[in-house]
């Protein structure tokens, strides 16, 4: 008897996990026709899921009271990928939700692998000029609009005032110079503070990019590699090697190094990249009032450098059932709503690429981690002059081949050989 | 002639059968349709939506051997072979032979000691050598307040250091679960033998050499197998302690295989599964080599 007893329980206890796991999987099923649901994937539940709910809001205050977004909270941008490929693999697209927020340097590798798991927004109401260029050239695919932006990918640079005033210099000695003052300031505030001015995950490495951007070039020229020929390329990477040799520019050993420990851990005097980075700067508390961003330097200096690093979209699936809800729904929240970017700001720090929302009193206001400055109007306007460069669907293969390169100059090879390695190696990658 | 009625042993076999059959379909289904699904797409190419036979068919097979990454991971799994397994396996023999002392004080202690590694999930004791030899962790406190470095070091970020670190992970984890299988080995050989060459005046050394690696033989070539099998499919100590890096220089094969299938954004199924039956290949010819070098019947 008392064996019967427990093998019921136990059945009992598989069937009620079974259950259970599956259950998630239905939440993520698109919408009906008619309805006023629609399901979205997305990541970060202090940036973009704020953002998503500030939409939801909006929408039902504004438009359609009984609207209910579905948002499922992914553990990473991976995952959104990954839910991609394998419906796309599978060839059944019944698991994806209606819209999913995808990374911006992904999605065109994606639209050109995967065609049926997207649909264009070529007759959705958005006025795209109100938007910044640079943003939506990563989600506009042979002139066909894919995506609408939801957050702002332009790059600040943020510097310790305090530390720099040790060290005799001020914000206005950083912007707009070259990278050769750079490195002089680096010195001196390593040798004064023991601070790094910049770090970077030396896994990931994004620098030689933004800077590349910033000189307005790109790693690609017509489809193909632009590295070794491209003379400003090689001057990036010796100027990168440079800094870390100097103690300049500290390279974290992964992502988590890079944040946690040289962020966080207060071993930086200056962070550079998108500014979605500017969260995990605010997250010691006990340097509030002392950081400024402003513009990044270039090589040849006496001019401001803008970038744009990372930054997401949100898309319509293959599997949206009620595609005119989905555009209606984008059109009036992100396509240009002052309340959704207002509230997503407050909420969730999401820096909008939409010019005029931009301009609202929220933006306005200074903000007293920063010394008081109004960064987000200011980062709406640097965007803007963010000059738009050829992207690649290889970006992060690219971006990978040339950490490497950069690894290797570090320990030992020359410049010339290891990038001309890098370059083959990216060729070979790309199947040219 | 009723031809319902079978014999006692024709039911013993049907029984047999039946019992064998849900293990058998289970592994025909989960093991071997993807194995031949896996060699057939090694012959693809193209996003994974849309697969297209390659152009030369054997194109994913000639690509890894040009691929220097490729190369740089299966030189990479080799060092860690080359330099982890031998050490790993001496030191298991030699423990196990200490343990295996009749008249040693609190045995079970330190067997459960050398073994308590092994219990540990993959991903967390790669996380916790992680954090011992992270630029501001414990090995770095140590050695900086001991004065043997001037400044931390950043084992993880540097490459031989890392794959050093790599390396001496490896050896906490898996030495134990080898002494398991040599002290097992171990207790099967009689006392009597021992004593019988204590008798002859062998000492400690040659009784080593000359009774207990013999008779251990059959079970150091099972683990020399394992161990060669294991580091070949080494995934989870390059991605959790390193993740492959500093850029790549750690990476092993099955590492860049995953990252080939399901890294982000790059789902190149066709390749990775070319990789992925190279390195079967490369197993199967190490085992082949071992078994016959470790054969001793003819």
């Amino acid at each position: 008897m008392k064996k019967k007893m427990m093998s019921l329980v136990l059945t009992g206890v598989m069937a009620v996990s079974m259950v259970a796991t599956a259950a998630p999987a239905m939440a993520a099923e698109g919408s009906a026709t008619g309805d006023h649901t629609l399901s979205v994937f997305a990541w970060d539940a202090n940036f973009n899921i704020p953002a998503l709910k500030a939409a939801e809001a909006d929408y039902q205050a504004n438009v359609d009271p009984d609207f209910v977004l579905n948002i499922v909270e992914q553990s990473a941008s991976s995952d959104v990928e990954n839910a991609v490929t394998l419906a796309a693999s599978s060839g059944d697209y019944s698991q994806l939700p209606d819209i999913v927020l995808f990374q911006d340097h992904y999605i065109q590798k994606y639209v050109a692998d995967y065609p049926d798991a997207w649909v264009a927004l070529d007759d959705i109401e958005i006025d795209w000029s109100d938007f910044g260029e640079e943003k939506l050239s990563y989600s506009t695919i042979n002139d066909v609009h894919y995506g609408v932006p939801v957050d702002n990918g332009t790059a600040i640079f943020a510097y310790r005032v305090d530390l720099l005033e040790e060290c005799g210099y001020t914000i206005d000695d950083l912007t707009g110079c070259s990278w050769d003052e750079f490195i002089e300031i680096g010195k001196k505030a390593y040798e004064t503070t023991g601070k790094y001015l910049l770090s970077m995950d030396g896994s990931g490495n994004d620098l030689p990019y933004m800077l590349l951007q910033a000189e307005g070039a790109s790693q690609f020229k017509d489809g193909e590699p632009y590295i070794t020929e491209n003379e400003t390329m090689v001057q990036i990477i010796e100027k990168i090697v440079e800094m870390i040799q100097s103690n300049v520019l500290y390279l974290g050993n992964d992502w988590s190094d890079y944040t946690d420990q040289t962020i966080i851990g207060d071993m930086v005097a200056g962070v550079m990249n998108g500014n979605w980075i500017i969260p995990t700067i605010e997250q010691v508390p006990e340097n509030s009032g002392k950081w400024e961003i402003t513009t990044l330097p270039t090589l040849e200096g006496g001019k401001e450098g803008y970038a744009s690093n990372g930054g997401s979209s949100l898309y319509i699936t293959g599997n949206c059932q009620n595609v005119d809800l989905a555009k209606d729904f984008l059109a009036k929240t992100f396509g240009g709503s002052t309340a959704t970017y207002d509230a997503a700001l407050k909420d969730g720090g999401v820096i909008t690429c939409c010019i005029s929302a931009g301009q609202s009193d929220v933006y306005n206001e200074g903000v007293e981690y920063f010394n008081g400055q109004p960064i987000y109007t200011t980062i709406v306007e640097m965007g803007s002059h963010v000059i738009p460069v050829e992207q690649n669907d290889y970006h992060y293969t690219c971006r990978q081949y040339i950490g490497s390169a950069i690894q290797q100059i570090l320990e030992g090879a020359d410049v010339e050989s290891a990038l001309a390695d890098a370059e083959s190696q990216l060729r070979f990658a790309m199947g040219l | 002639m009723n031809k319902k009625k079978m014999g006692l042993v024709a039911k013993q076999n049907a029984a047999g059968w039946v019992f064998l059959a849900p293990a058998s379909i289970m592994i025909f289904i989960m093991s071997f349709y993807p194995m031949v699904e896996a060699f057939i797409t090694s012959f693809k190419t193209g996003s994974s939506a849309n697969m297209q036979w390659a152009d030369p068919i054997t194109y994913n097979y000639t690509r890894m051997f040009q691929d220097k990454l490729f190369m740089t991971s299966v030189g990479n799994t080799f060092l860690y072979l080359l330099i982890q397994v031998p050490i790993m396996l001496v030191l298991a023999i030699l423990l196990a032979q200490l343990l295996n002392n009749k008249d040693l004080k609190f045995k079970g202690v330190f067997r459960t000691c050398v073994f308590l590694p092994c219990a540990t999930a993959l991903v967390s004791y790669a996380l916790i050598f992680k954090s011992l030899f992270a630029t501001q962790g414990l090995v770095n406190s140590v050695f900086v307040s001991l004065g043997i470095f001037k400044e931390n070091f950043n084992f993880l970020g540097t490459a031989w250091s890392a794959k050093m670190v790599i390396i001496i992970a490896l050896i906490g984890r898996w030495t134990g679960y080898n002494m398991v299988f040599y002290l097992a080995g171990l207790q099967n050989i009689e006392y009597s033998v021992y004593e019988a060459a204590k008798i002859d005046g062998a000492n400690g050394w040659k009784t080593f050499w000359g009774i207990t690696v013999p008779l251990l033989r059959p079970v150091i070539i099972m683990t020399f197998i394992m161990s060669i099998n294991g580091t070949l499919q080494l995934f989870d100590e390059s991605v959790n302690l390193t993740k492959g890096g500093p850029a790549n220089a750690t990476i092993t094969m099955s590492h860049y295989i995953y990252n080939n299938s399901f890294g982000q954004g790059v789902a190149n199924f066709g390749y990775a599964s070319a990789m992925a039956f190279f390195v079967f290949i490369l197993v199967a010819i190490l085992a082949v080599i071992n078994l016959k070098v470790g054969d001793t019947r003819d």
